[in-house]
């Protein structure tokens, strides 16, 4: 295209440019047909219900406590609910709410041994099943790491037939993160209590922050070049940018523990972490384990979930090391054809088809 | 087109990949930057500051409005977390109803299978 074509066509373009920014919210995510399982608090447990379901065992999906589990359902055509509903598996989803500052004193305990707990429970009731596949993305993912190495007694186990790690951090004492929070001299109690919960922007400003040109210029940057190329997706752009933009707040007492278990003390790695008086003990995860990592992956780099494999007690455990970013592994337009047919093949497997 | 030939490409070509260099540099400068442990004190000391300046906003706007004898955040906070309460003492009711009603279906299915 000529410089004088570019010019002639910059105010329409201009125009569908400002169009696409302007109408992101009008976005609709996460549009596959749902019901609401069970609530407490901020927590809803949705089902997913299969035309075609083949498997018994159904999926439990837990995504992290910062942005909206809406990543697992983006839009029709690249949802990773749709996918695994086509695959014949019945689909639950736990989300966390909009936690506000009367839920500043929720700790990761309440979120692992109450919350998730109780979602495990419900899924298990409404599906008729005696044991499910947890699969968590993130923080999600250490959560569910957390509830399956939880201590329930002798002779006692997490009712989990297989457990599905997306892009999990477990050591994060090399990330940027740690250079930010890590020391000492940032008092998170203090920030916390201030705060109460922390505001979701705050945390995706501090997300953002870890690739700055990136987040605030090329991501613009490249959609401008799309426009003027006739190549732009406005819905795959709008609908990653309308979650992206969707923080909810972070409880704040929870907030402090994962700094300091994550980025101070690695106390998970030392099976140090004690929920309500219960150690968490990864050793205790003996159930079939797949673990998904990302290459470019800069807020969970792949060799802080590496430590989880010397830690777990499974015999049946694989690893899916894969190029791509932490978000955009499993949710990006290339998921559909790679990654999601390996987890559905992985869970076929092991889902009493 | 001699230059098309050698691979420079049009003018226009050459401003682009000039401008994506530079625009690669700088996200490879500010990654560099954002890593620095000092840029972690600033931006960990900018934290703490905007936290404690919401707070005293809130508390200030908080004690105008409960002088004025109208419900502030702080009382729909404190509504908030009461009523959190008596939700967790229902969940917990709800889960012992469950259980006990299991077990009777259990209880009364095992009585039909020895009648």
């Amino acid at each position: 295209m000529s410089v004088l074509e570019r010019a002639l066509r910059f105010p329409s373009n201009a125009l569908e440019y400002t169009n696409i920014l302007l109408t992101t919210n009008d976005a609709v995510i996460g549009a596959s047909p749902r019901e609401v399982v069970w609530t407490h608090r901020e927590t809803t447990l949705y089902r997913y219900r299969s035309s075609n379901r083949r498997y018994a065992v159904p999926v439990l999906l837990v995504f992290a406590l910062i942005n909206r589990p809406e990543i697992f359902d983006l839009r029709p055509g690249s949802s990773f609910v749709e996918f695994l509903l086509g695959e014949g598996f019945d689909v639950f989803l736990v989300d966390w709410g909009y936690p506000d500052e009367e839920d500043a004193d929720m700790g990761l305990d309440d979120f692992v041994c109450d919350e998730l707990e109780w979602a495990v429970r419900e899924t298990l009731r409404a599906s008729g099943q005696d044991e499910l596949t947890l699969t968590g993305w993130c923080i999600g993912a250490t959560l569910c790491a957390m509830y399956c190495g939880l201590d329930r007694g002798p002779g006692r186990r997490a009712p989990v037939k297989n457990l599905v790690e997306l892009t999990m951090p477990i050591d994060g004492r090399a990330s940027d993160y740690a250079k930010w929070v890590g020391d000492d001299d940032f008092d998170v109690d203090e920030v916390a209590e201030q705060w109460g919960s922390v505001p979701g922007g705050a945390i995706d400003f501090a997300n953002k922050m870890l690739k700055p040109v990136t987040n605030f210029w090329t991501t613009y940057r490249r959609l401008w070049d799309g426009v003027q190329e006739g190549t732009a997706r406005p819905e795959a752009y709008q609908t990653m940018a309308k979650w992206v933009a969707d923080n909810p707040p972070f409880p704040g007492r929870a907030w402090a523990q994962w700094i300091r278990l994550m980025y101070r003390d690695a106390s998970l790695l030392r099976g140090r972490v004690r929920l309500r008086g219960r150690l968490v003990d990864l050793s205790r995860i003996d159930m079939s384990v797949l673990v998904i990592t990302a290459g470019a992956d800069h807020i969970a780099p792949r060799p802080g979930t590496m430590p989880f494999f010397d830690l777990i007690s499974s015999r049946d455990v694989e690893h899916l090391a894969r190029p791509g970013g932490h978000i955009g592994l499993v949710a990006g337009s290339a998921a559909r054809k790679e990654l999601w047919p390996s987890i559905a093949e992985w869970l076929a497997e092991r889902s009493d088809g | 087109m001699a230059d098309r030939e050698n691979g420079a490409g049009s003018p226009e070509e050459q401003v682009r990949a000039l401008f994506e260099e530079a625009e690669s540099s700088a996200a490879k400068a500010f990654e560099q930057l954002v890593s620095k442990p000092s840029f972690g004190r600033l931006l960990a000391m900018s934290a703490e500051n905007v936290a404690a300046v919401t707070r005293i906003s809130f508390d200030a706007v908080d004690l105008l409005w409960r002088n004025l004898r109208l419900a502030g955040r702080a009382d729909i906070v404190r509504l908030s977390r009461q009523l959190h309460r008596t939700e967790d003492k229902l969940e917990r009711v709800l889960q012992e109803v469950e259980i006990l009603r299991d077990e009777m279906a259990r209880e009364r299915d095992e009585e039909k299978a020895r009648s």
